[in-house]
């Protein structure tokens, strides 16, 4: 070992380094034992398939999907935010980040880690959950079918068991769990950003609740202000603005519509879709604009 | 002439008081160079701006005026972080991760291919005498282990600079000496060190160049014995010297125009007392 200047040639942008630091953010994560959710999640939609036995299995599998799906928006949203809002506050107080900023590593790249490391975590409980959704959803098919079997008269059987088939799966699920996805990695992008400037992680997680009720409540306030007559202009431009900054959640949500069966638009789930991507992407460059010249 | 591992020009850092009109200088006008291959001790009392300083060093802040460079390269880059190792305070790193782990960690993290990672993991932790807890998590290593897998981290990417703030804060005299001895081992090494220490002693033992900094200014600055050397004194050590040496050199003083400032056994430290006592096994 001598000291001889080093050779590497320093890259601008690295693959290699912000994988190292996405691994390390998903096993900081996964070692907070974050997935024991995972167990509420599985007993709450098998707790109610318990409480619908005396439905008809249309209804049946629409409470199962309603509450499965909404349970997968709340954990995933949940995760998103605690998990993202400790990740920067807790390497600054351990200084670890120090030791990392201090080795060629650009901003940019710590940032965009950590993020995908977040990211990687969403799509690990999604899929996770979504597993165990399907499992629950196919055993109760396979009962309904089993059961229709056995009381339907062998004339109506036919149609009985394609109603439900049609009834229990089909082909709105994958995007709507996508769209749940990519609203709570949503979610973990406006945490981020407000975990740059934030003084302390408590402070994050609460101004990440208020903004998350506020992008579900804004549809509202849009419709009541925007649309009266009487509404001053300045109220107008202030909720413009905030429609803006905040994007409609409910927008972002296309559960509603798999529940009762409605067919999804490839057009729509492109427009939801897109609409996500698009604020995960402008919170995470303005996260980045504020952490680039964040004094450490 | 080489260029300086560290060259700091005219550095100016104030803070902003948010909501006040009030600003706080943490750093005023300082110019200082580090040559390649000096250990250099910065030292100063708590806010006088030793951590500023080399937080712009780092690029971990920036400046308000004036301009860090080393090895040549602007420091702000962040390219020019690849000659530097950094170790700072109390770190805690990640407790998941084994000492191995760590080092491989920060050696992806500086563009090292694995191989590489694996042959300097592997000396490196033979040089800070962790080879029998490479398997261990961090969260298991006392202070001092902590501290010299944290030394590992800096040297992963052989810098040609350290950055090391309070090296030994915390750890035990024994663990102390351990981390004294390796920074002594990098000197030899040529590795240019830059110690921020409130450790008075062990800057002495360890830095040849010192400045001192009080309020943000470069108070003092210069190698150690012009620093604290008393000029028109001179010291004498004798190993087994009589009674009629001694007495000798009493008659020689009397006849000349010095004076006997003070004669006295010279005595050990209590930190080499303590570890002479402590080395060995309880009989």
């Amino acid at each position: 070992m001598t000291a001889t200047p080093t050779a590497t040639k320093h890259k601008a942008f690295s693959l290699s380094r912000v994988s190292a630091i996405a691994s390390n953010t998903l096993l900081e994560l996964v070692r907070l034992k974050v997935f024991y959710f995972m167990l509420l999640f599985a007993l709450l939609i098998i707790g109610s398939s318990f409480f619908t036995s005396k439905f008809t299995f249309q209804e049946q599998f629409q409470v199962l999907k309603d509450v499965s799906l909404g349970a997968m928006s709340i954990f995933t949203w949940l995760l998103a935010v605690l998990a993202t809002a400790m990740l920067l506050p807790k390497d600054i107080e351990d200084r670890t980040l120090y030791t990392i900023l201090a080795k060629p590593v650009p901003r940019f790249e710590y940032l965009l880690g950590k993020f995908i490391g977040v990211l990687a975590l969403l799509f690990i409980a999604i899929s996770l959950m979504s597993a165990v959704f399907m499992v629950v959803l196919y055993t109760r098919e396979q009962d309904a079918l089993a059961n229709a079997a056995r009381y339907v008269p062998d004339n109506a059987l036919p149609d009985q068991l394609n109603s439900i088939r049609a009834a229990s799966f089909n082909s709105n699920l994958l995007p709507g769990i996508v769209i749940i996805y990519l609203k709570s990695a949503l979610c973990a992008a406006l945490t981020l950003l407000l975990s740059t400037f934030a003084s302390s992680w408590i402070f994050t997680v609460i101004m990440s609740v208020v903004v998350y009720l506020i992008g579900h409540i804004q549809p509202i306030a849009r419709q009541a202000y925007l649309d009266s007559a009487t509404t001053s202009h300045l109220t107008k431009v202030f909720l413009a603005l905030v429609a803006l900054i905040i994007p409609d959640l409910t927008s972002l949500s296309l559960v509603d519509d798999i529940v009762v069966g409605n067919a999804i638009p490839m057009l729509l789930f492109v427009k939801t879709a897109g609409l996500g991507v698009t604020y995960i992407g402008v919170y995470f460059l303005v996260g980045y604009f504020v952490f680039s010249g964040k004094e450490l | 002439m080489s260029t300086p591992a560290i060259s700091i020009q005219n550095l100016t850092k104030i803070y902003p008081i948010p909501f006040k009109r009030e600003k706080v200088t943490a750093v005023q006008d300082l110019s200082l160079t580090v040559e390649p291959g000096q250990v250099y001790g910065l030292l100063g009392p708590n806010g006088s701006g030793k951590s500023t300083t080399m937080k712009i060093v780092l690029g971990l802040v920036s400046p308000t005026s004036g301009r860090t460079e080393i090895f040549g390269r602007d420091s702000t880059t962040v390219e020019s972080r690849e000659d530097v190792g950094f170790l700072p305070e109390n770190p805690y790193f990640y407790k998941y991760l084994t000492g191995a782990e760590t080092l491989r960690f920060y050696g992806k993290l500086c563009g090292l291919s694995s191989a590489k990672i694996r042959d300097r993991s592997k000396e490196l932790l033979k040089l800070v005498g962790l080879e029998n807890a490479a398997d261990r998590r961090l969260a298991g290593y006392s202070k001092g282990m902590l501290q010299r897998i944290g030394l590992a981290q800096a040297m992963i990417q052989e810098p040609r600079l350290l950055v090391l703030d309070e090296p030994t804060a915390g750890v035990d005299p024994a663990g102390s000496r351990e981390i004294r001895d390796l920074i002594l081992d990098f000197k030899k090494r040529g590795i240019t060190v830059l110690l921020c220490s409130h450790l008075l002693e062990q800057v002495q033992e360890i830095c040849d160049h010192v400045g001192i900094l009080n309020h943000g200014v470069l108070i003092r600055e210069g190698t150690l014995e012009e620093l604290i050397s008393i000029q028109n004194q001179t010291e004498l050590i004798l190993e087994n010297a009589t009674p009629q040496l001694l007495a000798e050199i009493h008659t020689l003083l009397g006849k000349s125009n010095a004076r006997l400032v003070e004669e006295r056994k010279p005595q050990k430290t209590l930190e080499r007392y303590f570890l002479d006592v402590t080395s060995s096994p309880p009989s």
